[in-house]
């Protein structure tokens, strides 16, 4: 738990640092504005945000922090939820300001008493004294605030507003507060942020023309989600840094529920962390998943019933078997010795991690420029590829190789150079070989062009020969023999060197991208059970009122229960009954013909059973199951009751589910 | 091939919701519950009959709740890094919850909010809160105040603690928008931990991004199949007896005491209202017209007598008039026309 902890901290400290990264340029952009505006009408900054609100929160908190470093203004934040009416705006908007204005000045405890009991009177006063109070207060209240606040600093600090979800407002309080704020914008110099998550659009068909013309709107365009995403990965997932690393199928849930659902990367990281709990939790030797330094004093405080947990890992048997017998023993019965293979295997496990980031972005590079994208345009496209199977044997990589080795010099070039960078910065050690060889190709590279330019003088000059050359004969002999020539040509020194090159990064493939899950002791660092995942997240609770609806035996384990499909079952719970007998009906089912037909099932039943008990009895306690059934088919929503016909109800669900 | 899978499958369910809703006319059988020769059972005797009843396969819906129970640590846990737990499946999850509540949060300081009872408010559970577990007294002006003043509490304080079980998130009373805000709101701040339970097939309706995102939502699949006594009996269900509306039996009790005359007269109406039973356009007898035809059958001699008497009926509920369009006042007896036949049988039968 300790480390899950860590863990988390660790990706969340990494994650808001890049978050603030990614927006400081453009916030940047934004103070600049602000500090630009100040002198005029109400400036309004419109930031177009996408349809991922979840995210939105740390956006403008940094903003907001961002915004109050730079000293300029006094921040409110306003979210519609808070600001049914104009009061409510008005009065969340007085108390953020001057708590801003506390925060900021740090004044004397009298006067904060004196703030809040002003703010309890605004909002005590019903709404139209509140109304004329208003004038006075936004004329003699905010403004004098500002004079005094304004002496201080060396310039009239800007105010602003920022409206956190714009499309959540009602209209009504959204106008009237810009008309409002638009007639004291001489002596309260106000900046208004909308947050959009839909498009620009929206400002205009919100707001009437008169309420628009009073704002002077610009538009910031954040990065988009997706690149959020992709960033978030690379930060994440493919560096060495965390121990922790995801399988295929999960990454894939992961992103199928970012890219079909929500665009949300907040939920992306939630899923990540559920992730990391699942597996520190269900995993009993997830304690060994951490970094390489604390390696060492793990693996030799392992208790035996640990290692015997080792030992029945199935990628550790896999290991055993490949060993000769003497090796084998000692490891299944020696805990020492297993401890010192676990140790080597692990850091195995981890040079492995450091090799195959960087081999995957030398791919990627390859891959991502080659046309139609075989193998992916993203990078995570082609980690998930690479984490499922052996990447060399799928069509696609096939395709892409030989895309390839049809590349054209310069590309190549760029590609080779960028591959030694990576290889560079990558801290493996095995690659010191490997760049030897990539910068080998490279100067090779660099001889070709000149020789190019030799063999271009060349074939000018045979050019040259057969413009001399005149007689018939002759000419038509040497253009034979040029055709020959070509058609047999010998592959020119640049395109062997390039088959070279391909099959050099092909064999790299090969070495490195060895998916994870071939590897021993993966399931240490590796969290593959994407079922749990799926469950918690994207949980599909009508697939479950129906399956256990339709079909009791998935959780009542009786054998009684088990049945061919379609045909209804007498021995089923009350409810099962009822409900396969409404699956038949239409839109409106009648009581009576329900019940009778719910007594018939369950008749059959019964009178098999005994006939002891009086059929007055069984009757009314058959009645009263019904009954029951139905009120729960009621409280999950499956019918209503109607009023088009005396004694029906409406279905609400159609076709079989 | 997957994608086409599910494409076909995306037009198979339209299609089907076009089969469903295509008619107008839906093709039922006319009978009704009232010529079922049965008494309609009431609450009571509903709850005794089913205890009668004995619950089908106990044992395997026992073991089904303690495949449920081994998760209560994990529960815990999943809670105190942030996340909410909701539950869903089919059957009663309210023991589940309660089993958890005594195993576990015996020594915490824990809410219970029964969702399915009928009155239950967003405020209540406000108020609970700020009463019991802050211990504050007074009033808020609104629920929104009230939720600032809980979120301020517990950030400044971070020992305290809260645990909220809500059985039945989905029920009437809470599904709303505005509640749901609310409730939203109060599960995001990292020292309430939320469990809940939802039933309806509809109920992940209720939530958008942003309030998912403030939920935080781990969802548990826990299928009880254990009956839903206490959620349902707040539901009055079509088939039990109801008591807000006027019953045969309380129709006759209030007759009985009533003189004969006034009984005629009311029999008058019951008949006149019978024999225009089929017509939907009937819009009642007027006043006019009744008391000629009381006159006539010499029940009322005068037009304030029949007006006193009418009044009487009014206070009873046993009438209720309209004024239509012209103007003209017109007379109903607000009970279904079998309740109205039944009781003219049964005043032959006495007479």
């Amino acid at each position: 738990q300790q480390i899950q902890e860590d863990l988390n901290k660790q990706l969340f400290d990494n994650l808001v640092s890049f978050l603030r990264r990614s927006h400081s340029e453009f916030q940047e952009k934004k103070t600049e504005w602000t500090c630009r505006m100040k002198s005029r009408e109400i400036p309004t900054a419109a930031l177009v945000l996408g349809v991922n609100v979840t995210d939105h929160d740390l956006t403008f908190r940094s903003l907001s922090e961002v915004l109050q470093n730079n000293i300029t203004p006094y921040i409110a934040l306003l979210e519609a939820k808070d600001c049914p009416g104009i009061k409510n705006l008005v009065q969340k908007l007085m108390g953020q300001l001057m708590n801003c204005y506390i925060d900021v000045d740090s004044l004397e405890d009298e006067d904060y008493v004196q703030v809040s009991q002003n703010r309890v009177r605004c909002s005590m006063t019903s709404l139209i004294n509140w109304y004329k109070s208003v004038t006075k207060k936004t004329d003699s209240g905010t403004p004098n605030k500002k004079r005094t606040s304004s002496s201080r600093h060396w310039q009239s600090p800007p105010v602003v507003v920022i409206f956190k979800d714009m499309e959540s407002f009602t209209t009504k309080v959204l106008q009237d507060f810009i008309v409002i704020s638009s007639q004291h914008i001489c002596e309260l110099p106000l900046v208004l942020i909308f947050g959009i998550a839909t498009s620009p659009m929206i400002i205009h068909s919100l707001l009437p023309h008169s309420v628009s013309s009073l704002l002077c709107i610009e538009l910031f365009q954040s990065l988009s989600c997706k690149e959020h995403l992709s960033t978030v990965i690379d930060k994440l997932l493919l560096t060495a840094k965390f121990p922790f690393k995801l399988g295929e199928k999960v990454l894939q849930v992961l992103i199928n529920i970012f890219l079909y659902h929500d665009f949300s990367v907040q939920n992306f990281i939630k899923g990540f962390q559920l992730c990391i709990v699942e597996h520190f939790y269900s995993q009993p030797l997830s304690v060994l998943c951490c970094q390489l330094v604390d390696l060492k004093k793990r693996v030799n405080s392992l208790s035996h019933h640990q290692c015997e947990n080792i030992r029945r890992l199935p990628s550790f048997r896999r290991y055993v078997e490949s060993q000769v017998s003497e090796n084998q023993i000692a490891l299944l019965t020696a805990d020492d010795f297993l401890k010192e293979t676990v140790q080597k295997l692990l850091e195995d496990l981890h040079v492995y991690h450091e090799n195959y980031v960087s081999v995957l972005r030398c791919l990627h590079i390859f891959t991502s420029s080659l046309p139609k994208y075989p193998l992916g345009k993203q990078i995570r496209d082609l980690h998930c590829t690479c984490l499922e199977n052996q990447v060399w044997e799928t069509k696609e990589y096939e395709s892409s190789l030989q895309l390839a080795r049809m590349l054209n010099k310069s590309d190549l070039v760029t590609m080779l150079q960028q591959c030694v960078e990576i290889f560079l910065s990558s801290s493996g050690k095995e690659f010191d070989k490997t760049i030897e060889k990539l910068k080998e190709f490279l100067t090779q590279f660099q001889k070709l062009e000149a020789e190019a330019f030799q063999e271009q003088d060349v074939s000018v000059s045979s050019q040259k020969e057969l413009q001399k050359k005149t007689d018939l004969y002759h000419l038509q002999k040497t253009l034979l023999e040029l055709k020959e020539s070509r058609r047999s040509k010998k592959l020119t020194k640049f395109e062997m060197l390039r088959f070279e090159v391909v099959d050099y990064i092909d064999s790299l493939v090969r070495n490195y991208l060895v998916p994870a899950h071939h590897k021993t002791l993966h399931e240490i660092a590796y969290f593959n059970t994407a079922s749990v995942l799926r469950g918690h997240l994207n949980a599909a609770p009508r697939i479950a009122l129906h399956t256990a609806l339709n079909n009791p035996y998935c959780y009542l384990k009786n054998q009684a229960l088990q049945s061919d499909g379609g045909s209804i079952s007498n021995k089923a719970p009350d409810i099962c009954i009822v409900y396969k007998l409404h699956l038949e009906c239409g839109r409106l089912i009648n009581l009576v013909d329900w019940l009778e037909a719910f007594s018939t099932v369950v008749m059959a039943v019964e009178g098999s059973n005994a006939e002891a008990a009086s059929s007055d009895e069984v009757d009314d306690i058959i009645h009263a199951r019904f009954i029951r059934a139905v009120s729960e088919l009621e409280l999950l929503g499956f019918i209503k009751p109607s009023k088009q016909k005396t004694d029906h109800v409406a279905r609400l669900t159609w076709g079989g589910c | 091939l997957a994608k086409k899978n599910k494409e076909d499958k995306m037009s198979n369910l339209v299609e089907e919701y076009f089969e469903a809703h295509s008619s107008s006319k839906v093709l039922t059988s006319d009978r009704t519950l009232q010529k079922l020769q049965k008494r309609r059972l009431n609450q009571q005797t509903l709850h005794d009959l089913l205890k009668k009843a004995p619950l089908a396969y106990a044992a395997e819906i026992k073991e089904l709740n303690q495949q449920h129970e081994c998760l209560f640590s994990k529960w815990m846990l999943q809670l105190h890094l942030g996340f909410n737990v909701v539950l869903y499946g089919l059957g009663s999850k309210r023991d589940l919850l309660e089993k958890f509540r005594t195993s576990m949060l015996q020594d915490s300081i824990h809410l219970v909010v029964n969702g399915y009872f009928p009155s239950i408010t967003v405020r209540s559970i406000l108020n609970s809160i700020t009463e019991e577990v802050l211990d504050h007294i007074g009033t808020f002006r609104s629920p929104l105040d009230q939720l600032e003043f809980i979120i301020k509490k517990f950030k400044e304080d971070s020992s305290l603690e809260l645990y909220v079980l809500i059985h039945n998130l989905d029920s009437q009373m809470l599904r709303g928008e505005r509640s749901q805000q609310i409730l939203a709101q109060l599960s995001s701040l990292p020292n309430i931990y939320l469990i809940a339970s939802v039933d309806h097939i509809n109920a992940p309706l209720m939530w958008d991004q942003a309030k998912l995102s403030l939920y935080n939502w781990l969802w548990y699949e826990t299928t009880t199949f254990s009956p839903y006594v206490e959620e349902t009996s707040y539901e009055n269900s079509l088939l039990v007896q109801q008591s807000g509306s006027l019953a045969l039996s309380s129709l006759t009790h209030v007759l009985r005491s009533l003189t004969l005359n006034a009984r005629g007269i009311f029999r008058l109406l019951a008949q006149y209202q019978l024999e225009n039973k089929d017509n939907p356009s009937y819009p009642g007898l007027s006043f006019q017209d009744f008391y000629q035809q009381c006159r006539e059958a010499f029940l009322v001699n005068s037009d304030l007598t029949l007006r006193a008497q009418l009044t009487e009926f009014k206070d009873h509920k046993l009438i209720r008039t309209k004024r239509g369009a012209d103007g003209v006042e017109y007379l109903l007896i607000p009970v279904d026309d079998s309740t109205l036949t039944d009781f003219l049988e049964k005043e032959d039968e006495d007479a």
